[in-house]
């Protein structure tokens, strides 16, 4: 091998190996409790979906800035996904939902305010109808 | 124009019909994007377009938006990019090895089945509103309270036809690479290994296989051994998408003769696996080695000098098959069902040797045109260097996607599909395919394009203008605008404003392109590739020949 390219291959080792150590750090918040950690949830807050609809609990979903929440997603028919988006439509996180299966995300929010939801995964033509505004409330 | 053989003919014929391709491609995209911006822009089309759409009651917008978001992709990818490859390796392949094509009646049939498999599926979205989109998620396409039936059973015929000429096309290259019609033969054996890069990995641990001839070092051009090593990803590909196809076909035809199966008896996580495995060595195998390859190619070629670090570079080629092999679970980063070892694993370290085997194949590219200087910078020279620029773009935004954390808030998002796949496609592969076409057409036809002014105007607004399209929109992914959804109230107006403006200097670009190209050949010697020369009124003689 060149010493050219080998000097290009350790800026390629350099550039992985940084890229991934950082982003799989907790400096990338949700990675203390995805990945470092699995903290024993707070509260679980279970979503169904089903006939184009986002079935959330009967009592609103409330939770308080910096506590775990689970969020238990389950289809009756086809995949779609759970996204949870802030007021200017910024995404705060998203899962898949597939059939057959519970689909789990823990979070913690760390601002309070009102937080919309909306499908994320394509499941029909009336797939865009899918998004309940105001869905989550969060308090200090 | 010099007579055209008839291989020069038929690559020329790929050549047209790819082109074709993507102007319909790129059309559905325009109008894609200004549903985008404004759900009602289109109402009146649609009225009209209704008219030809028989026993299909009303549909509405979003059922015309999906079946055409659904049609785009395999237009633009089976129908522009395999068509174009398809034509230039059936050319460059009996080119480098000096010998004809193995099966001639199989380039023609390629041809024809590849026109009617992707006009077949492009008819199932426009005609049957087939609307599952390609991803074809388990168990959308056979929901059939969602999805037209007779719309999913024609798509699934349309893509089996399409997998299975893709196979034959493998099977053609392949014949033709081994064919014993003079002493540059090879058993299969040999160049699987060779493809795989097996004696290159037996000579790094010291050993020599002599009953098996390394071809790398025996001749076998490095471009030819990456047509091989792609096309094992592309059978690969053909065959996932089959087996997949003929399940959702089978329940289709079940379902009209109202017997419907259960969807429940597969398992979506399972499905999606196998699905995205075989997906996947498309975007992230074939694409990627066959583009590699062209530039092994044209690269020494336009420069007049050896391909640096041409040992490095078949490495590559056979790291890049286990790569390839191990990366699909990039796509189910969002499945939390996905066990976390294959999202890590797969998913995130794996995807990062895409990074290393393309970023050393494109410092091998670049370090020969530096030790070439000083280079003739021709319009297939440039539009190789701008479709390196489009993987570099497109590889990045790839990798920030491609990442267990940050995918968390990419995923699915514009910037998925703007910034990494239409920067691959566009920036990276079409521009790629503009520099096979640039090189290739004056090698066929002996006459150089006529207007330079119209070659970089072709280059600046394809480059200019699709990278403006894919960085507006990734921006609106960053800020959470969803792929695959229409918005109401003009959310993200803005930006979907300033990718249509992209998207009009990448047309600008093409129909620059093609201005040149009809001016160079003459519209009569275009036409006259595609449709038999007794069609064609009789030439009139130049006053020379009078």
């Amino acid at each position: 091998m060149d010493h050219r390219e080998r000097n290009w291959l350790f800026v390629l080792i350099a550039v992985f190996l940084v890229f991934n150590i950082v982003t799989l750090s907790p400096l990338i918040p949700w990675q203390r409790w995805m990945f470092w950690s699995s903290p024993a949830p707070e509260h679980t807050v279970r979503v169904e979906f089903g006939e184009y609809e986002i079935r959330l609990p009967a009592e609103n979903i409330e939770a308080r800035v910096g506590e775990y929440v689970e969020f238990v997603a389950t289809s009756d028919d086809v995949t779609y996904g759970l996204g949870v988006f802030r007021k200017d439509g910024s995404m705060v996180f998203q899962e898949q939902v597939l059939p057959g299966r519970e689909n789990r995300i823990v979070w913690k929010f760390d601002e309070a305010g009102l937080y919309d939801v909306r499908s994320t995964e394509y499941s029909g033509p009336r797939h865009s109808e899918m998004y309940i505004p105001d869905a989550i409330r969060v308090t200090q | 124009m010099k007579e055209l053989g008839w291989t020069e003919k038929w690559t020329l014929r790929f050549a047209v019909v790819a082109l074709l391709f993507l102007a319909l491609s790129g059309f559905e995209g325009m109008l894609m994007r200004t549903q985008l911006y404004d759900q009602d822009a289109l109402h009146g089309m649609e009225a009209l377009l209704n008219n030809v759409r028989p026993g299909v009651a009303e549909p509405g917008t979003e059922e015309l938006f999906y079946s055409m978001l659904t049609a785009h992709p395999i237009v633009g990818v089976y129908g522009f990019i395999y068509m174009a490859v398809f034509g230039a390796f059936y050319f460059l392949v009996p080119y480098l090895l000096d010998k004809p094509v193995r099966h001639r009646k199989l380039v023609v049939t390629n041809f024809w089945l590849q026109i009617i498999g992707v006009m077949i599926c492009w008819a199932s979205g426009f005609f049957g509103l087939f609307n599952s989109l390609y991803t074809l998620y388990w168990p959308l396409p056979v929901s059939f309270d969602r999805t037209p039936v007779w719309g999913s059973v024609f798509f699934m015929v349309g893509a089996a036809l399409i997998m299975v000429n893709i196979l034959i096309f493998a099977f053609n290259i392949f014949k033709t690479v081994l064919s014993k019609s003079d002493s540059k033969s090879y058993s299969f054996f040999q160049f699987l290994r060779s493809a795989f890069g097996i004696p290159r990995l037996l000579k790094l641990f010291g050993k020599e296989d002599k009953n098996a001839p390394n071809l790398d070092y025996n001749g076998l051009p490095v471009f030819i051994v990456a047509v091989g090593r792609g096309s094992i990803d592309t059978v690969i590909n053909a065959f996932v998408l089959l087996t997949a196809g003929a399940v959702i076909l089978v329940y289709g035809l079940f379902a009209l003769f109202g017997s419907p199966l259960n969807p429940a008896a597969i398992d979506p996580l399972l499905y999606k696996n196998w699905y995205w495995w075989g997906l996947d060595m498309v975007a992230d195998g074939n694409a990627l080695i066959y583009t590699a390859g062209v530039w092994y190619l044209l690269i020494p070629l336009l420069t007049g000098r050896q391909l640096f670090g041409a040992n490095v570079v078949k490495t590559v080629i056979m790291v890049d098959l286990l790569v390839s092999m191990g990366v699909w679970s990039h796509h189910l980063l969002g499945d939390t069902s996905q066990p976390m070892w294959m999202r890590l694993l797969s998913g995130q370290f794996i995807t990062w040797g895409e990074f290393f085997t393309m970023g050393l194949t494109i410092f091998a590219s670049l370090m020969t045109v530096w030790l070439a200087r000083p280079v003739k910078m021709t319009a297939a020279l440039k539009f190789a260097l701008g479709s390196m620029f489009g993987f570099m773009m497109g590889g990045v935004a790839g990798l920030v996607q491609a990442n267990l954390g940050l995918n968390v808030v990419f995923h699915n998002t514009q910037w998925v599909v703007a910034l990494h796949a239409h920067t691959f496609l566009l920036t990276g592969v079409g521009t790629m395919l503009f520099a096979v076409l640039y090189a290739l057409v004056p090698m066929l036809t002996k006459l150089e394009f006529k207007s330079k002014g119209l070659i970089n105007a072709h280059f600046w607004l394809w480059i200019v203008g699709s990278v403006i399209m894919a960085y507006a929109m990734g921006m609106a992914g960053a800020q959470g605008m969803l792929r695959r959804t229409l918005y109401e109230g003009g959310q993200f107006q803005g930006y979907t404003l300033v990718a249509i403006i992209g998207g009009l200097l990448v047309s600008l670009g093409f129909v620059a392109f093609l201005v040149n190209l009809v001016g160079t050949l003459g519209l009569r010697n275009v036409i006259g590739i595609i449709v038999p020369e007794r069609w064609l009124p009789e030439q009139q003689p130049t006053p020379a020949q009078a």
